[in-house]
């Protein structure tokens, strides 16, 4: 309903609201990203609502905007509501002035003004210019350091914020808002039913490959954390992605495992060897940086192993079963093997078997 | 050393009609799956044709060697009998009719 920036173009404002409204209107536009796609009436609303408020605050005000500007017959719903008090300070209410036309609302200013009951809500009166400028503290242009010999005074004045080495020819035109685009570490991460702390999975890709592990926990970056256990088939503490992995019906009991917190994504980020920097005459002599496994990492597996192997041990050959690998063989069909039942139950394993 | 972590399966032919071929799609006839019911398993998947050349290529984590992949994937299956349609990064080419296309189990879903 609220259209993109084109629609604002369209929309006049100067045509809807008097004169000496026109330049607030464009101050509110330059707050960074947030009018651009509320409609004018809205933003109407809120320099009534600002007059006497400072505007420096325009993300706390949008948000009851942004409900006003519904306008959806569930608002209309809600019509009884508005007198019931609300305990609760700041809960978001849907729209209380459902829209007759679009963008025109039923209620007038200053009916929406009781119907909000904002003669009751008190917003933090603005400081005073004095009280501001106690709070503001100075903010620091330059420090001075230290040199190392005596001359010049012995120190210099460093700018902390220095001007920018170049600038750009052209006037970048500010992005649009995007709507749902969430980066890397925000995004919503999923796990398989079929996977679940201890069950036993094949590895598909990798040089360990074929191997069977024993799923851990899922990290932070949605890679499954897993172990061999070493000591059985040479797979240390590693990541696995969801979908390089077999999930067999296989589980180990390890709910009374604790896994320590410090295994991280960070903790398994693949390490930048250095490249050796050639001078001259040195190119074939310097070596190369070799990754080397540090002691952290063993001292973590051998905690994990000896935490595992006994609940391992405890299942009857689980242990030949993390030892074997899994390959297809021939006759076995893919679709009834894995995908109908998925694995052969271990109870039905026997050594040799894939 | 793991054994075999593949499947077989069998270039066919391309996407066609009676007269004309579509060579940016193949039809793959996977071993043991005969029936539309069955290729679910097989949707996604990742398919690879591997040959050998003369000279050597660059691998990720081995020395170089003579094996060489064309990468695709399945996208739908293909009539009632199991067949399935699969798409390459470049085309197959046509002297592959008739041979082996390795199926992985990744991206897997199970």
């Amino acid at each position: 309903m609220c259209g993109g920036v084109s629609q604002i173009n369209h929309f006049s404002p100067r045509l809807l609201c008097p004169w000496y409204f026109v330049t607030t209107i464009g101050t509110l536009t330059r707050t960074p990203g947030l009018f651009y796609l509320k409609n004018v009436s809205t933003a109407l609303f809120l320099l009534c609502k600002m007059v006497g408020e400072k505007a420096k605050k325009p993300d706390t005000k949008e948000k009851p905007a942004a409900k006003k500007a519904g306008g959806d017959a569930a608002g209309a719903a809600k019509k009884g509501d508005p007198k019931v008090k609300k305990p609760k300070k700041g809960r978001p209410h849907c729209s209380r002035n459902p829209g007759l036309v679009r963008e025109i609302g039923r209620y007038s200013q200053s009916a929406m003004y009781s119907r909000k009951v904002l003669y009751k809500r008190k917003y933090s009166a603005a400081k005073t210019k004095v009280e501001k400028k106690k709070k503001k503290e100075k903010v620091l242009a330059t420090v001075t350091k230290p040199l190392g010999s005596n001359k010049n005074g012995g120190t210099w004045v460093v700018k902390l914020r220095k001007m920018p080495r170049c600038y750009p020819t052209e006037d970048v035109p500010r992005k649009l808002l995007s709507h749902g685009k969430k980066p890397f570490s925000q995004h919503v991460r999923k796990l398989r039913a079929s996977i679940t702390p201890g069950t036993v999975l094949i590895i598909l890709t990798g040089c360990h490959k074929g191997k069977r592990v024993v799923f851990l926990k899922q990290l932070g970056s949605s890679l499954l954390l897993v172990t061999g256990p070493l000591a059985l088939n040479r797979v240390p503490l590693q990541r696995a992605h969801q979908k390089f992995v077999i999930a067999t019906s296989t589980k180990v009991d390890i709910s009374k495992v604790k896994i320590p917190k410090h295994l991280t994504d960070a903790y398994f980020k693949k390490q930048q060897l250095r490249k050796p920097r050639h001078q001259e005459g040195e190119t074939f002599d310097t070596e190369k940086e070799k990754y080397e496994i540090t002691e952290q990492h063993k001292a973590d597996q051998k905690t994990m192993d000896s935490k595992l192997l006994p609940k391992i041990k405890a299942v009857p050959q689980l242990q030949g079963y993390l030892r074997s690998q899994f390959s297809l063989r021939n006759g076995f069909f893919e679709t009834g093997f894995l995908c109908v039942a998925l694995e052969p139950i271990l109870a039905l394993w026997r050594p040799g078997w894939p | 050393m793991s054994g075999r972590l593949w499947c077989k399966a069998i270039f066919a032919g391309y996407k066609r009609g009676l007269c004309k071929q579509r060579g940016h799609t193949a039809l793959l006839k996977i071993e043991g799956v005969y029936a539309r019911a069955e290729t679910e398993f097989y949707l996604g998947k990742r398919y690879a044709y591997v040959y050998k050349e003369k000279n050597n290529t660059v691998t990720l984590r081995c020395k170089p060697n003579k094996a060489r992949v064309i990468w695709g994937k399945v996208t739908k299956a293909h009539g009632n009998s199991g067949m399935v349609h699969a798409k390459f990064r470049s085309n197959l080419p046509a002297k592959v009719i008739g041979h082996r296309i390795r199926v992985v189990l990744y991206p897997s879903r199970i």
